[in-house]
């Protein structure tokens, strides 16, 4: 009786072989290179006959030229490190207490309300706003700099993740129930693996809102970090090193992402691929 | 919990083994439940409901969407407390505590797990999985056929697939009562039968009981011992219809369906459930 069923083919989930980018994927990544470099020819060719104004705009030469002193002065990679710690250690501390704090909010179904209330209510609080605060608080070092990052992710990992927990299908909630299951394992077996996807994705969110928190601290008050450098280079009008920072910046955002959905491919596994 | 206190209950009011046969495998005394709406009126869904459920024995709830089956079965499972009455689970034959297990039409297998840790969820649920578990479910998963995607996830299997899955699931707990909520409507003719057929075989290679709630009047028949019509508001046992199939063979999902009684019993069922009938014998089985 079984027969019909064992022939029936399946796609057994084995662990994939390493994947090759698919053509269509090359010639898309190609184009947007050849698109950025063309942009930054047309801009060096602008500005070297001065079509526009070099000062009021840099140039990919001058950005250039910032890098390499940047680089052989030792400054830029400094920077970049001092801003990444604070960018990373933010969104950890912000990501694990608010997803934390939001999960653990199932055991206590009464006070959930309250609590997801409140984290809408600091969500809409302008972070920003809270720099110069933060700043008094915690110092013009690294310290101020990782509570505002922390402080511009935490509501969004809180409320995403409160979702999560209320959002589980409630006849998986009774068959748990059925097997007489404790809260603690349906938490552990259920809660936790179904709001994994949930918590990635906020992580992924976050990482912007992180950088901005970290970048826009050193705008306030500090000694170091790509946003004090952008900050100095643009009360000194010297663009070049201002696209420079944005640049870096913008890599390790990208950098960033692509690492947590390597993870993310890692512990969600199971999904099935598109 | 309450399956606990009730199980003792019924040890108390069990009679001496010599008085009858093989104790219910579920009794259910004077069950009375009611739902409070929003707007504070309260609706009666049961009204002193009376049956048992004997060793090894197929029984169908069939009745009318509404008339409070998926409400019976969650009072039954413990997902919730009656109003007043009792839901008592049998012992087993060595005197254990019984066990029921539930089973839906969704299969509700989660897409984190293999095949095989999704079949394994129940024991570990209450216990640390032991290896003697993990060979007995990869054994029973063979048996139905998943043998070679023990190790795939739910995702990668098709609609009758993932029920046995589940149908393995609900089994591996030894459960001497399960309950089956319009557990194969969603699946093809054929693959249906199949499963009807895996849940008599189940009953007669294991004695488990079986309550099966369904709409489909054919599958109650196929299957059952007994078919209990539930109706009115609130709803009483309005019939309680024991099946006796003459079969030249084996009795199974098709030869059952083929069986000269089949087409009475399905009109005794479907005048049951259309028209309001004198209760007779109300709520006493």
């Amino acid at each position: 009786m079984s027969n019909a069923l064992a022939v029936e083919t399946i796609r057994v989930g084995r662990r994939r072989a390493i994947k090759l980018p698919s053509p269509s994927s090359v010639i898309r990544a190609g184009s947007v290179a050849a698109l950025c470099l063309g942009l930054l020819t047309l801009w060096q060719i602008a500005a070297s006959h001065h079509w526009i104004n070099g000062q009021l705009f840099g140039s990919p030469l001058g950005i250039y030229n910032a890098a390499y002193s940047g680089l052989t002065q030792g400054t830029l990679a400094s920077d970049t490190l001092i801003t990444l710690y604070e960018t990373l250690a933010g969104l950890a501390i912000g990501s694990l207490l608010g997803t934390g704090l939001g999960l653990l909010l199932w055991f206590l179904p009464a006070l959930a309300g309250l609590a997801e209330g409140f984290s809408i209510l600091l969500n809409s609080i302008p972070k920003i706003a809270l720099g110069p605060l933060i700043i008094i608080w915690f110092g013009s070092g690294a310290g101020s700099k990782i509570w505002l990052a922390a402080i511009s992710t935490f509501a969004v990992a809180m409320i995403s993740s409160t979702a999560a927990a209320r959002e589980i299908d409630r006849d998986l909630l009774n068959l748990f129930r059925s097997f007489q299951a404790k809260r603690s394992m349906i938490f552990r077996k259920l809660i936790l693996p179904s709001a994994l996807p949930w918590i990635f994705s906020t992580l992924r969110v976050n990482i912007g809102f992180a950088l901005i928190g970290s970048v826009v601290g050193e705008y306030i008050a500090s000694q170091a970090g790509l946003g004090h450098e952008v900050f100095v280079a643009g009360s000194l009008f010297d663009l070049n090193t201002v696209w420079l920072g944005v640049i870096i910046l913008t890599l390790m955002a990208t950098l960033l992402t692509f690492i947590v959905q390597l993870i993310e491919e890692r512990i969600v596994s199971w999904k099935p691929k598109r | 919990m309450q399956q606990a206190s009730s199980i003792s209950a019924y040890q108390q009011a069990r009679r001496p083994p010599s008085a009858a046969a093989a104790p219910a495998r579920l009794q259910v005394s004077d069950l009375s439940h009611a739902f409070v709406t929003a707007d504070g009126v309260s609706t009666r869904i049961f009204e002193r409901l009376n049956f048992h459920i004997g060793p090894s024995e197929i029984m169908s709830i069939v009745g009318r969407s509404g008339a409070g089956k998926t409400t019976l079965f969650n009072l039954i499972s413990g997902l919730l407390n009656p109003q007043h009455g009792a839901v008592t689970v049998g012992p087993r034959d060595n005197g254990m505590p019984g066990r029921i297990a539930y089973m839906l039409q969704k299969d509700l297998l989660l897409p984190w797990r293999s095949v095989l840790q999704n079949a394994l969820l129940g024991i570990e649920l209450h216990r640390a999985v032991t290896p003697a578990d993990v060979e007995r479910a990869k054994d029973m998963l063979a048996r139905y056929g998943l043998g070679a995607v023990a190790h795939a996830y739910p995702h990668a299997l098709s609609g009758g697939m993932r029920q046995r899955v589940a149908l393995t699931r609900t089994l591996l707990v030894d459960p001497t009562l399960v309950l089956l909520d319009e557990p194969f409507s969603a699946l093809d003719y054929e693959t249906r039968l199949m499963l009807e057929d895996d849940v008599m075989t189940l009953r007669d290679s294991y004695g488990t009981s079986v309550v099966l709630v369904t709409h489909d009047i054919e599958e109650a028949i196929a299957m059952s011992d007994r078919v209990i019509v539930l109706g009115g508001r609130p709803a009483c046992i309005e019939q309680d219809i024991p099946i006796e199939l003459t079969l030249t063979g084996q009795r199974n999902a098709v030869s059952a369906r083929e069986a000269p009684e089949f087409r009475e019993y399905h009109a005794r069922i479907w005048a049951a459930l259309r028209g309001p009938v004198a209760h007779q014998g109300k709520g006493v089985v």
